[in-house]
């Protein structure tokens, strides 16, 4: 049996018109009938995008404008650039996935999940290039309050992420939290990377790319959470 | 099938208030939603109260639809996430796999006896939810890939491979039913 018959054949089972109750839909009508008022759409998506874009990259220089720019002036002008380009993407990216999560049938570049992977692998390379010093110094403790840091500044992002995104509606409200917890930790890394002098590889690699998966999982157990309660 | 421009005009008439649109829109779309979640759960009286709460969530949601942008991934798109709700609840109180694995094969031992096509919904029964889904939007609904992909937040190729699979176990099972070529040519 070929597909075209295939075709024919569901063509065929599905013929007869789907039938409702008038009364049911009479009701659903009734129903919405007292609540019907015009109501504003949602601005475009490069307006969301942008909003979160600069609430990420905000918040970060912030945060480092606080703390210090240490790491930044230690960086040659090369892997300033190499580094903030992947991460401004990375954020990008990212951006544009939280405002199709909350967009109903919107085009998807990518699966939440599969921005993740790209997120983590993209950073793992370009740190992994670039930085070489493998000696490992205070490595639990140092890297403990980098991964606190970065955690500290995507809280705020995550806030005020959600408040742009407010008037969305989740489809899945567990996939939408892993990727606004990946936005929000791509700032806690930039934070770090503006902030932090320790360039030992290991460190790097491991306690500042962590912030990204730890806070993705945090965001994906609040969706859980909530779609649990709901 | 209505043409996809109407259901756009609709649409924006509707988050305009327009109570006349509002109840066009019901009376078009209501028996493809309803279509679409008997074919999920093998149930009318489920689909009854799907369709209700289908269209309380499209009303909250209303604003979040783009006038210019398909209207059907957007549709579907929710009645996905009522579906994915129901069967976690169901999945909570009661032990919903027996149930949707027994009802199916009820129906379909009905069917086998009857000697013709089988309703769609009993025909897709032994497919995966997901493969069920895909094809239903795709085959009968009409629906391009690009749409259904969007409406499943998936991508195209993850689209076009639950569709191949999905036509693998359907051309299995319609071998088993017994319906060749010839009885596709008498039906035509």
């Amino acid at each position: 049996m070929n597909d075209r018959e295939m075709d024919e054949i569901l063509k065929q089972s599905s013929r007869a018109p789907e039938s409702v109750r008038p009364e049911l839909l009479d009701r659903i009508a009734a129903s919405m009938g007292p609540s019907l008022v015009a109501v504003r759409p949602l601005p475009p998506s490069w307006a969301m995008e942008g909003g979160l874009v600069a609430i990420a990259v905000a918040i970060a220089i912030a945060g480092a404008a606080k703390m210090g720019f240490f790491g930044f002036m230690k960086l040659i002008v090369l892997d300033r650039v190499i580094i903030f380009l992947m991460l401004g993407m990375l954020i990008f990216l990212a951006a544009s996935e939280w405002v199709s999560e909350n967009i109903p049938g919107s085009r998807r570049r990518l699966t939440p999940g599969a921005a993740l992977a790209v997120t983590i692998v993209g950073m793992l390379a370009v740190f992994g290039l670039l930085f070489r010093d493998y000696h490992t110094h205070r490595f639990l403790s140092a890297g403990l309050a980098c991964l606190g840091f970065g955690l500290l500044c995507a809280l705020p992002v995550a806030f005020l992420g959600w408040l742009v995104l407010r008037r969305g509606f989740a489809v899945n409200a567990i996939t939408t939290g892993l990727v606004g917890g990946t936005l929000a930790g791509l700032a806690g890394v930039t934070l770090l990377e503006l902030h932090c002098p320790n360039f030992q590889a290991l460190h790097i690699l491991i306690w500042h790319t962590a912030v990204v998966p730890v806070s993705a999982g945090a965001g994906a157990m609040l969706g859980w959470m909530l779609a649990r309660r709901s | 099938m209505t043409p996809d421009i109407d259901l756009e005009s609709l649409m924006v008439r509707y988050q305009q208030g327009d109570l006349a649109a509002a109840n066009s829109l019901i009376q078009d779309v209501s028996p493809r939603l309803h279509r679409y979640f008997v074919v999920q759960f093998s149930s009318r009286e489920h689909a009854d109260d799907l369709l209700q709460e289908m269209w309380l969530r499209i009303h909250k949601a209303r604003h979040t639809y783009r006038p210019g942008e398909p209207v059907l991934p957007w549709l579907y798109a929710i009645a996905r996430n009522i579906r994915v709700d129901h069967y976690r609840k169901s999945a909570r109180t009661t032990g919903h796999e027996q149930a949707l694995d027994e009802t199916p094969e009820v129906e379909t031992a009905a069917a086998e006896e009857t000697e013709r096509i089988p309703n769609l919904d009993v025909l897709l029964a032994p497919l995966p939810e997901s493969q069920r889904e895909v094809i239903t939007m795709l085959k009968v609904e009409g629906m391009s890939l690009e749409e259904v992909a969007r409406a499943t937040s998936s991508s195209i190729g993850s689209v076009k491979q639950k569709a191949h699979r999905g036509y693998e176990k359907l051309r299995e099972r319609l071998t088993m039913l017994g319906l060749g070529k010839g009885q596709v040519g008498e039906l035509q």
